[in-house]
């Protein structure tokens, strides 16, 4: 178990060094060296795996020893190397020691180890195709490094392996090759499942930080509504009723009931998919005009268009607005309507205001001052769609700017937007 | 007292829900002082729905955010119990799906917290009156959903899905743009009555939508109400 694991870097080789003057044994930056509690569960169980299959492989390599024995010329240096490769065995089991440091040892032990084999064997037995006398057991430190550094540790390691092996040989022999496919293989594809796991990891994280910074903002949200915004309402409308200096301070308190208000109903995760998939909801993009006097109107529904298209929509209602401010005096009030019916997104901007007298805005194009209509109509035009402005017998303006929806026969989904194009082959994947 | 100048109220009982007590407090003494009768209030969801069902108020005055029950829930109950008190939702958070909700399940109009005193009392009078108390906020919540049922595909060939005449989506979209009843009806050349009788079919239409869901629900209580695309 790696309950301690890399808690307190042991070196073998020096002094034993206290954790807290050496928090990085691993010596790279950006990873944690300690793989402790938050590694992931399939990390966790490759550790355990290379603490059995070191003892197997040294189990196997004295077997191994044993069964050749006859041949080996110099026994009691055979039996030397596996009472180290025992020692290291049987310490790394005591006390896993899960750091770069110590598997470095253990790669050094085993490399070793298999180029002794050149002092206990004669060479004519090595180059006949003899097991070396580590045989397996430095795959032990390959898959440590996997694990460690993912899939290039593994294969700097499984190649560091096959190079002493080739060292050892000399003459190489067809085990020794397969041997060294396998060192290599292995590292890669464990190192290569090392990653996958750890990213996957983060993310379950990450996905894990932003589900809890949701949850705070709801819970946020829940208690400004139900203690602030009510309080904020409340002496709003008291004060009005006593007028005076209390009276301005009530209007005060509804402003900022008003921008509260705004602030923690914008609770919609599906925006975030929305921005993804190119799409825009107008309702998001929109809200910002919505202010004292003026108030966005619009349904439960996102009301979606492409990015591109969406943005010149919201700088049409900005010059409309804008156009209020100007015009309708400063009394007048606005309402932003957003109305998809299914053929047209439309957008109707009215105001309580004046009015735009007959003829007024043609002439304002003859003049050259171009104003509203220019940047309204042109942009509209642009977007194959249309824009009126008219003006009612009770007075005020009211601007409508219809764009052409071109994903007819659309299923509202209040949970993802498609992009128009896509759509036919996302269709049985919601 | 009728600061308004109006003309006192017919009698009119009304009960009031709502958890925030210096709130609850401060709106039935508004009703008191205009002449109304405040017959009980509740703070939560529960008593809102055994004390209008003891008293049948004309008008219940409900906040939309309740413990226990939701503003929604209370509603689809009162109407599963056919208890004639008609519902003015009042809320502080503004025109959201959960608003739709409550006047699906059978409110009748629906007010933001921030509105005026006069705004609230000529409110509770036309709630009484039977008069849906639209906003504008309301009128655009509305409008999404006819067009959501529509695009939606309607009900089905047995049950088909009432949909707004081209007169009733053209005075819905005025009343989204903020115009007034009086206003619409010098637009359009129509009486104040028959813009009214207009917006009362569109609120019957909305509610026709989901009476057999809401009959369901209530039997069921913990549905998620707050989806109804989800078929259930």
């Amino acid at each position: 178990m790696p309950r301690d694991a890399g808690a307190e870097p042991v070196d073998p080789g020096s002094a034993v060094v206290p954790a807290s003057l050496d928090p990085s044994p691993a010596g790279e930056r950006g990873r944690p060296a300690r793989l402790a509690d938050d590694e992931h569960v399939l990390v966790r169980g490759l550790w355990r795996a290379v603490d059995v299959f070191r003892w197997l492989a040294l189990a196997y390599a004295t077997w191994a020893v044993w069964g050749r024995h006859g041949e080996i010329a110099r026994l009691g240096g055979a039996v030397a190397v596996l009472a180290v490769l025992a020692a290291w065995t049987a310490v790394q089991t005591l006390r896993p020691m899960r750091t770069v440091r110590a598997y470095t040892v253990e790669l050094v032990i085993g490399c070793s180890a298999i180029l002794a084999t050149r002092l206990v064997d004669d060479p004519e037995v090595i180059t006949g195709g003899a097991k070396t006398i580590p045989s397996i057991w430095p795959t032990a430190a390959v898959v440590g490094f996997a694990v460690l550094r993912g899939w290039r540790g593994g294969l700097a390691a499984a190649s560091l392996v096959a190079a002493t092996s080739f060292v050892e040989v000399v003459q190489p022999t067809a085990n020794t090759i397969s041997n060294s496919i396998f060192g290599l293989l292995l590292g890669g594809c464990i190192g290569y499942c090392v990653d996958l796991a750890r990213a996957s990891h983060e993310a379950l994280a990450e996905a894990m930080r932003l589900d809890a910074a949701r949850n705070e903002r709801d819970r946020l949200a829940r208690t400004v509504h139900d203690g602030v915004l009510q309080t904020l309402a409340f002496i709003n409308r008291r004060a009005a009723e006593l007028g005076g200096e209390a009276a301005r301070l009530g209007a005060m308190a509804g402003e900022q009931e008003t921008i509260l208000r705004t602030l923690v109903s914008q609770t919609d995760l599906a925006e975030v998919g929305r921005a993804v998939s190119g799409d825009a909801d107008l309702r998001v993009l929109l809200r910002h005009v919505e202010r004292a006097g003026v108030q966005l109107v619009a349904p439960a529904d996102a009301v979606l268009l492409p990015r591109r298209v969406a943005d010149e929509v919201v700088a049409a209602v900005e010059a409309a607005l804008d156009n209020v401010r100007q015009h309708a005096g400063e009394s007048a009030r606005a309402w932003v309507l957003l109305d998809d019916d299914g053929k047209d997104v439309a957008v109707t901007i009215r105001d309580s205001g004046r009015g735009v007298p007959a003829g007024r805005l043609d002439e304002a194009v003859g003049q050259g001052r171009l104003g509203v209509s220019s940047s309204i109509r042109g942009r509209l035009a642009d977007l194959g769609g249309s824009a009126s402005i008219t003006s009612g017998p009770a007075g005020g303006t009211t601007v409508e700017l219809r764009i052409p929806n071109r994903r007819t026969n659309r299923r509202p989904t209040r949970h993802h937007g498609d992009e128009p194009d896509t759509r036919p082959s996302r269709r049985g994947t919601p | 007292m009728h600061q308004d100048g109006s003309t006192p109220p017919e009698h009119i009982s009304v009960v009031v829900a709502d958890d925030h007590p210096m709130w609850r407090d401060a709106v039935a003494r508004d009703l008191v002082d205009a002449g109304f009768e405040v017959l009980a209030t509740a703070d939560d969801g529960r008593s809102a729905l055994a004390r209008t069902r003891a008293t049948t108020p004309d008008v219940l005055v409900l906040d939309l955010n309740l413990p226990g029950l939701s503003g929604a829930e209370v509603c689809a109950a009162l109407a599963q119990a056919g208890v004639p008190t008609r519902i003015l939702i009042l809320s502080a958070s503004g025109d959201h799906q959960d608003v739709l909700d409550a006047v699906k399940a059978g409110a009748l109009g629906y007010l933001v917290k921030s509105a005026g005193r006069e705004e609230f009392l000529a409110a509770v009078r036309a709630t009484a009156a039977g008069e849906p108390v639209f906003t504008a906020g309301l009128a655009g919540l509305v409008l999404g959903e006819f067009r959501r049922v529509k695009a939606a595909g309607g009900g089905t060939p047995e049950r088909p899905v009432p949909e707004l005449t081209d007169r009733e989506t053209e005075i819905l979209k005025y009343v989204a743009t903020g115009m007034g009843y009086k206003e619409i009806a010098a637009t359009l050349f129509l009486s104040h009555r028959t813009v009214q009788n207009h917006v009362q079919n569109i609120f019957g239409k909305l509610q026709m939508h989901n009476r057999v869901e809401l009959a369901r629900f209530a039997m069921e209580r913990g549905l998620d109400l707050a989806d109804p695309t989800s078929p259930a």
